[in-house]
């Protein structure tokens, strides 16, 4: 997958690519507006990632820009600065999502492949582990060819989980991903969460599919070769 | 009683003056008044005392008292009476008229020094000229009283003569209705200027006091969205000139000391995000890059969480200072409020199971607010009853449409708030009794941010009235349907 990534501040942009890479998307990156607009306009990427306030053309004239030349390609906004009236005009852009600084470049991954999914350009609307099948688009998991009922919290959690697996996700990342940013970070609402998901997909008790990591969060399993 | 109003203090002031004033006016001139009539009757009275001196036929006193109305200048109705006695005592001439309740002898009484000497006879040797020697002798002999019998009053004079003692008796009621009408017209008069002059003082302390109320309106209308207010001086008069300056410099004043202060809170959430953000990317890099369940991984883990922790603080500061400054801009969609707590429902389960859930949450309840931000004044006011709660507790939630506003409540066991922790609750950074608060994460923040959401909506979040034992979170916004 195709990003172009606009942003001025180096040290962002260096574990913003580092991340996104990671996660093997191919990622264009310029640090400048107006050199940002350009290739927005002469390539085709699959998601565009703009930092608003950069150098040159600012990301929301890139935004009307391309809105204006019946360019329809998702578009991310990221920002530090007033960011409730940044949003505000960048929706009313025709921005698909927004996300503020600080952010976590996993929560980023995730808004990618949701706005992704939105406009159809995401062919990973199934995720699947072995025989866990979830369908992104339904809403519906299927384990071991039998559908498990999730709730929604439920859900979103192992949809996040299951995009990176082997990856571990701390408390914080889950609940500001699943539950919103302003979660009180000390609940164990994620930790009964989980609970229950590996009750309902391990009602035998076999080796869960989500492993804790002592000390830091959880992670989703790989799947090994025996299935 | 004090009376709170100054133009009803000013209004009945002038009255209260104006009206003694006129009264004392009034009292006065009547008096005057009454006298010169009294004395013009008493001129009269002398005149005809000195015609009756000499002696007459029954006949002639007849005639004479019927021309005494036209003498006197009154109208016939008038009764005048005279009667005319010898020396002896006996009656020559009574008219019918006479008053008898008149006591004649105290009439005539104080003139024990008149002779009996005829007047017209020659006058005594004298060195004296014949004009005073007739007004010494004459005039002390006349004697004009006024006096009050059960019918009438009455102004008599008498006179003793050298051949017989005459006594005019005139009804004053004439005078005493003259009086009267004055009197009434005067007291007409007065009210209706009374009434004029304290219209008049209302209507010209109102018109002097217009700029006060200006004023008051303008001060009104200064809220934190209001602070580029100023009071027009224009064409105040000179002693409001001064008044306005001053109030719109102390506005000036406020509102820039106003817009530093949000400012300086805005700036510095905004110059705190971007490295914050670093470490947070680099925080999250590094995590991911550590071996899975080492130590340093758990370290980075932690540290990752103070971050966010601190972001969160960062975040909601730059919103409270942005709806400070009135510029707490919304993304305005409709929103199934309903539909929104029911999945939050679900997050109370997880945060406590021990709590018994009371839920009744009318289905589809629309409004037009601001997505992110009215889920997080909603988590709030939820993660506080979960938070706040006793030890298997209770938490009561509904969604109610009541006069084109929906109505969320979310009440919670508690122990009872003290009352100036009541009052406290919405401050910002406070975070009630330590006893009871030390061991509950929060900054304090929450809950005046969630009102600061629901204002900027047009609702309102308030602590309903203490009940013992339960807290209960009343929240309303306007109903979209």
């Amino acid at each position: 997958m195709h990003l172009l990534y606009v942003e001025d501040e180096r040290k962002i942009a260096s574990f913003v690519n580092a991340g996104l890479k990671e996660h093997g998307f191919i990622v264009d990156y310029c640090n400048n507006g107006d050199e940002g607009c350009a290739r927005a306009m002469d390539n085709v990427y699959d998601v565009i990632l703009l930092d608003i306030m950069v150098p040159g053309k600012d990301g929301l004239s890139i935004l009307k820009t391309l809105r204006q030349s019946r360019r329809n390609t998702p578009v991310i906004l990221l920002t530090a600065r007033n960011e409730l009236d940044d949003r505000l005009e960048g929706l009313n852009l025709g921005a698909d999502d927004y996300l503020a600084k600080p952010f976590f470049v996993e929560e980023l991954v995730a808004r990618i492949h949701a706005v992704m999914r939105r406009s159809d350009v995401d062919h990973h609307n199934i995720l699947g582990q072995g025989p866990l099948k979830l369908d992104c688009m339904l809403r519906k998991v299927i384990y071991q060819d039998h559908e498990v009922e999730l709730t929604t919290r439920e859900f979103n959690l192992l949809e996040y989980l299951m995009r990176s697996p082997g990856r571990v996700f701390t408390r914080t990342q889950i609940l500001e991903h699943v539950w919103g940013y302003d979660f009180n970070p000390s609940t164990n609402v994620v930790d009964v969460c989980i609970q229950r998901l590996r009750k309902k997909l391990d009602p035998t008790g076999a080796p869960s599919w989500i492993e804790s990591v002592r000390g830091v969060g959880y992670r989703f399993r790989m799947a090994e070769g025996e299935w | 009683m004090r009376l709170r109003s100054f133009r009803v203090r000013i209004a009945l002031l002038s009255v209260l003056l104006t009206g003694s004033a006129l009264i004392g006016f009034g009292v006065m001139s009547g008096l005057l008044l009454y006298n010169a009539k009294i004395s013009r009757l008493d001129e009269i009275m002398k005149i005809q005392l000195l015609r009756t001196a000499r002696a007459q036929q029954r006949e002639r006193w007849l005639t004479y008292e019927d021309l005494l109305p036209h003498i006197f200048g009154v109208d016939a109705d008038t009764p005048i009476a005279f009667i005319v006695q010898d020396t002896a005592g006996d009656v020559l001439y009574q008219s019918q008229q006479w008053p008898s309740a008149l006591n004649l002898f105290s009439l005539w009484l104080p003139s024990p020094q008149i002779p009996s000497k005829p007047s017209p006879s020659p006058s005594p040797p004298s060195s004296l000229p014949q004009q005073n020697q007739r007004a010494k002798v004459l005039l002390p002999k006349s004697h004009l009283v006024t006096w009050q019998t059960p019918s009438a009053t009455w102004r008599v004079g008498a006179a003793t003569f050298s051949r017989s003692r005459v006594a005019i008796a005139i009804s004053l009621k004439a005078i005493d209705s003259e009086m009267m009408a004055i009197r009434s017209i005067f007291l007409l008069s007065i009210i209706t200027v009374l009434l004029i002059i304290a219209v008049a003082t209302w209507g010209l302390s109102g018109r002097a006091l217009r700029p006060i109320r200006h004023l008051t309106q303008v001060i009104q209308q200064v809220t934190i969205e209001g602070l580029d207010r100023r009071v027009p001086v224009g064409g105040a008069d000179l002693e409001f000139a001064a008044l306005i300056q001053v109030f719109n410099q102390m506005l000036e004043n406020l509102e820039r000391s106003f817009h530093n202060a949000s400012r300086f809170s805005a700036d510095a959430a905004h110059e705190l995000k971007t490295p914050l953000a670093i470490l947070q990317g680099e925080l999250e890099y590094a995590l991911h890059k550590a071996d899975p369940g080492s130590s340093l991984q758990q370290h980075l883990g932690s540290l990752l969480d103070e971050v966010r922790r601190l972001s969160s603080i960062v975040r909601k500061l730059l919103l409270l200072s942005l709806a400070d400054a009135g510029r707490m801009n919304l993304h305005r969609v409709r929103i199934n409020v309903s539909e929104l707590l029911v999945q939050m429902l679900e997050d109370i389960e997880l945060l406590d199971p021990t709590l018994t859930v009371d839920a009744h949450i009318e289905p589809d309840r629309y409004i037009l607010g601001d997505r992110d931000l009215l889920i997080q004044a909603l988590h709030n006011l939820i993660s506080n009853a979960v938070k706040y709660n006793l030890p298997n507790g209770w938490i009561e939630l509904s969604v109610q449409h009541e006069n084109d506003k929906v109505i969320v409540t979310v009440a919670n066991a508690s122990n009872t708030i003290m009352p100036n922790d009541r009052d406290r609750l919405f401050d910002r950074f406070h975070r009630g009794d330590p006893a009871r608060t030390r061991d509950i994460e929060g900054t304090g923040l929450g809950l005046s941010l969630a009102r600061e959401i629901v204002r900027a909506h047009h609702g309102d979040l308030t602590l309903a009235p203490e009940t013992s034992g339960q807290v209960e979170m009343k929240l309303s916004l306007p109903s979209q349907s």
